[in-house]
């Protein structure tokens, strides 16, 4: 078995007497998506933060290529490899599609203290951000504002954006919230040509992209994960059933 | 050509338009009015790096305006008195070039940015707002109980420095370097606001989180460009100083701020000629207010309060429409 | 000698610390539960002075003068809110700025035109005018005695309001969540006019008090002002608790500053240079002691963060 991108080991984070993070441990390998699902409140939210660094754990910790990051902040994981995409679109609202990306890019490849440089007209710079944007498909609105985008296609932009840094992981949370059965689609079969680039632990509402795309799936309840494994096992797991998934929805 | 830069090269060029016909006019006060524009924009120019591109919302200005005044002061005063500028631990002369005073005017600036940035970005939102403020105020009380500088009373400097090939008492070519280094400014904030520098600094602004999962430290881009903007500012106080051949604590109080702050937003927040069209309409408003009442500022005031409730935007943004990403 | 001197200055710091407080907690509630920066809070302590040195003057009296400047403080403070500021509660921080700077023109203009640019002085109440004698044989003014012990009382009163009444309950939960209040049926924005206008009232009654030690004239409010964002960093935004201690710590420091300094310096400078620069030392300390707070806990002493 080849060694994991990202691990988390044994983490735990109160706040007062709440267990938001209950002794949490999984691993994300190469080539594969990680499903993590949970009801509302399960803590998922609070585990990306652990694992993006906006949050410090109370105990345990996140290794990113077997190096332990726990201690590091945000744009240091980023640096070190780590994508992230938000629930809710943050993505700058006053620049243009091609600016946001190109924001990303830079992020990964350093020289946002250039001061004088026209940043539009560095060919390496645009030319990077507009294959991601080709990718995703929004070449066409390459120009206009991120804030004029609709809901979709800003989805679509906040994974340019994850893409563009060329990260070791992703870590993608509920891509597909608020898109329509077609977007939600397109937006499936582009997950999985991804996960040859980099592994995707994914956050996930919707049932069918995570049965359809899933390796593995995790089960996040009151912050702690009762159950791991292959779809079919999660599928066929009872305590899953009743703690989350209910009768129906798997029929 | 965009709306905007046609609005703006109109705007550069009125400017220039006003000290050449009050020349022919010989109207020589509309010529120091002007320069008072080109200076205040110019101060304005360097706020608006802080508050247009970095989204902070600085209400100490004043405390570059003046260090950059105090500057001019410190330089020029022991030629006035024939005395070195310090004797340990080297000797050294005043100066009464301008080209080494704006040097020394940057520099502090830049420092003294460097120093307040360092502790206010610490914090964000409300508290950057008062801790600006409150630092600004330290260094007005600090003037005012320093003697050394004429305390309360300020300091006169009887002859207005020199630069070299111009004589700057003629108030037409005083004008021409105070217009020539706003121009230089305006092209610095432009040359900033396109670069990666000014990408990402947008970026932080808009989506601060975001910024920081692309692997990218919003702080010290921040610190950067505060460090500018006060530099810029700075440079401001010293010409405004050589104009006045006056520095006072007044130019440190946080009314200073406050006018500065305001000429930007009357001109339009993060729109490049905004400072311009703020200070120019400023001292309008100055002028024939201040002409009509005593009270001229009540009036500023009311005006204000309905730009802000009903115009938003400023001058730029009423005249020129929505601000639009730039590729 | 040397000791009873130092308690003088010392109860002068605590008097001035207090009235800080009063300046201070209304800030912090305002902004706590409206999220609103108020420049213009310093205009309402000015209205407060000028309302007493006016009705004092009229009527001889300071106690109707000081009934008057909580009435017209809290007024102008109630006219203020529903007409200019709660357009304002949306807005970013910067248009609040812009706005209440706005504001602080037109009242102090307008102020200026009423009363013209001349001080006008307040006398201190005969009953409280002249010093009185501590234990220990320290003779201290009355009249300063006495703003501690108001300003202490209202602190008191403050505590009790927000602990302990309906009004406070809203207070705190408009601080937790305003959607929530909204959801209790309370009516946001009664809420917030009087939450408003109690706050201006507190300013109004400091800028009277302090009135009658110093001269009443326009722009007074502006140091207060300053002063009382220092206080609100140090404590914490929001806390009530944290601009009692914070207002007490700068109104100490400063005092105890401006008195020391320039004592220390004399050990070893000649005393023109000690005190001329303990005295610029001094204008500084309490913006030192913010950027210490600052570097320690970016939050203040009682904040959130």
């Amino acid at each position: 078995m080849t060694d994991p991108v990202l691990e988390v080991r044994n983490l735990h984070l109160s706040f007062g007497a709440l267990k938001a993070t209950d002794d949490v441990s999984l691993t994300l390998c190469p080539g594969e998506i990680h499903a993590l699902i949970g009801p509302n409140g399960a803590g998922k939210s609070t585990l990306i933060g652990l694992i993006a660094g906006n949050l410090a754990p109370d105990a345990g910790q996140v290794l990113l290529n077997g190096r332990d990051v726990t201690a590091q902040d945000v744009a240091a994981r980023a640096q070190a490899g780590l994508a992230r995409s938000f629930q809710v679109s943050a993505v700058a609202p006053g620049l243009s599609v091609l600016q946001n990306v190109a924001l990303a890019v830079q992020g990964a490849r350093g020289g946002s203290f250039r001061l004088f440089r026209r940043a539009l007209s560095d060919r390496a710079l645009t030319g990077a951000a507009m294959t991601q944007i080709d990718r995703v498909g929004l070449t066409a609105r390459r120009t206009v504002p991120a804030g004029d985008l609709a809901h979709g296609e800003r989805r679509r932009l906040e994974l340019a954006m994850a893409l563009a840094q060329a990260p070791r992981a992703f870590v993608l949370d509920e891509p597909m919230a608020g898109m329509g059965p077609d977007g939600a689609r397109e937006m499936t079969t582009l997950l999985d040509e991804l996960r040859h680039e980099a592994p995707i632990l994914l956050v996930e509402h919707d049932m069918d992209a995570v049965f359809r795309l899933a390796d593995r799936i995790s089960v996040l309840v009151s912050g702690r994960i009762i159950a791991s494994g292959t779809v079919a096992q999660i599928r066929a797991n009872p305590e899953v059933q009743t703690a989350y998934l209910g009768e129906e929805r798997l029929e | 050509m965009r709306r905007e830069t046609l609005l703006n090269l109109v705007i550069a060029l009125a400017l220039l338009a006003v000290p050449l016909a009050a020349q022919a006019l010989d109207e020589p006060f509309a010529i120091t009015l002007a320069t008072k524009v080109a200076i205040l924009a110019l101060a304005g120019v360097g706020l608006n790096i802080a508050l247009g591109l970095g989204g902070m919302v600085s209400l100490g200005h004043a405390a570059f305006f003046g260090i950059g005044g105090y500057m001019m002061a410190v330089l020029a005063t022991p030629v006035q008195a024939y005395e070195p500028l310090m004797t340990w631990p080297i000797e050294l002369a005043g100066t009464k070039s301008m080209p080494l005073i704006w040097l020394g005017a940057v520099v502090a600036g830049a420092v003294g940015a460097l120093a307040i940035g360092a502790l206010s970005l610490r914090t964000s939102g409300v508290y950057f707002i008062m801790i600006t403020l409150a630092f600004g105020q330290m260094l007005y009380y600090f003037a005012i109980s320093w003697p050394a500088y004429g305390g309360e009373d300020g300091i006169a400097i009887y002859v207005r420095n020199g630069f070299p090939g111009l004589n700057t008492l003629d108030p037409l070519h005083f004008f021409a370097l105070a217009y020539a280094v706003l121009l230089a400014a305006l092209w610095l904030a432009h040359r900033l606001g396109g670069s990666p520098f000014g990408l990402a600094l947008a970026g932080a602004r808009q989506a601060p989180a975001r910024v920081a999962a692309l692997g990218i430290r919003p702080y010290r881009l921040k610190l950067a460009a505060f460090v500018l903007s006060g530099a810029v500012t700075a440079l401001a106080g010293a010409l405004y100083a050589d104009l006045n051949r006056f520095v006072s604590p007044s130019m440190l109080s946080w009314h200073t701020s406050g006018e500065i702050m305001v000429l930007v937003i009357l001109g339009g927040v993060g729109r490049l000629f905004g400072p311009v069209a703020g200070a120019a309409l400023f001292i309008l408003l100055e002028h024939f207010l201040g002409g009509i009442s005593e009270y001229w500022q009540l009036f500023l005031g009311l005006i204000l309060l309905g730009i802000v409730l009903f115009a938003r935007g400023g001058l730029i943004g009423t005249l020129a429409g929505r601000e639009v990403p730039h590729d | 000698m040397s000791a009873m001197l130092l308690i003088e200055q010392a109860l002068n710091g605590l008097q001035y610390g207090v009235m800080l407080f009063l300046m201070a907690a209304g800030l912090t509630l305002v902004f706590g539960v409206m999220g609103l920066i108020n420049l213009a809070h310093g205009s309402l302590y000015m209205v407060g002075a000028f309302a007493c040195a006016g009705v004092a003057a009229v009527t001889g009296n300071f106690w109707l003068g000081l009934a008057a400047s909580l009435a017209a403080a809290a007024a102008a403070g109630a006219i203020v809110e529903l007409t200019v500021i709660r357009r304002l509660y949306a807005r970013d921080h910067l248009d609040q700025v812009l706005a209440t700077f706005a504001l602080i023109l037109v009242f102090s203009e307008g102020t200026r035109w009423l009363f013209g640019s001349f001080p006008l002085y307040l006398d201190i109440p005969a009953a409280l005018a002249g010093p009185i004698t501590l234990p220990g044989g320290i003779e201290y003014p009355l009249y300063r005695l006495v703003l501690i012990g108001i300003g202490l009382a209202v602190a008191a009163g403050l505590f009790w309001l927000i602990g302990a009444t309906r009004l406070g309950v809203r207070i705190r939960a408009g601080e937790a969540d305003r959607e929530m209040i909204a959801a209790l049926g309370v009516d946001i924005s009664r809420l917030y006019t009087i939450v408003f206008a109690l706050g201006a009232a507190l300013a109004g009654l400091a800028g009277a008090l302090v009135g009658a030690l110093q001269s009443v004239q326009v722009g007074m409010g502006e140091p207060v002002l300053i002063l009382a964002f220092v206080v609100i960093v140090i404590g914490g935004i929001g806390s009530i608790k944290g601009a009692l201690v914070g207002a007490i710590l700068v109104g100490l420091t400063d005092t105890l500053g401006r008195f020391l300094l320039p004592v220390a310096f004399g050990t070893f400078l000649p005393p023109s240079e000690a005190t001329s620069i303990g005295a610029a030392l001094a204008s500084m300390l309490i913006y030192i002691l913010m950027a210490g707070v600052l570097v320690i806990r970016p939050g203040g002493l009682f904040g959130r963060a």
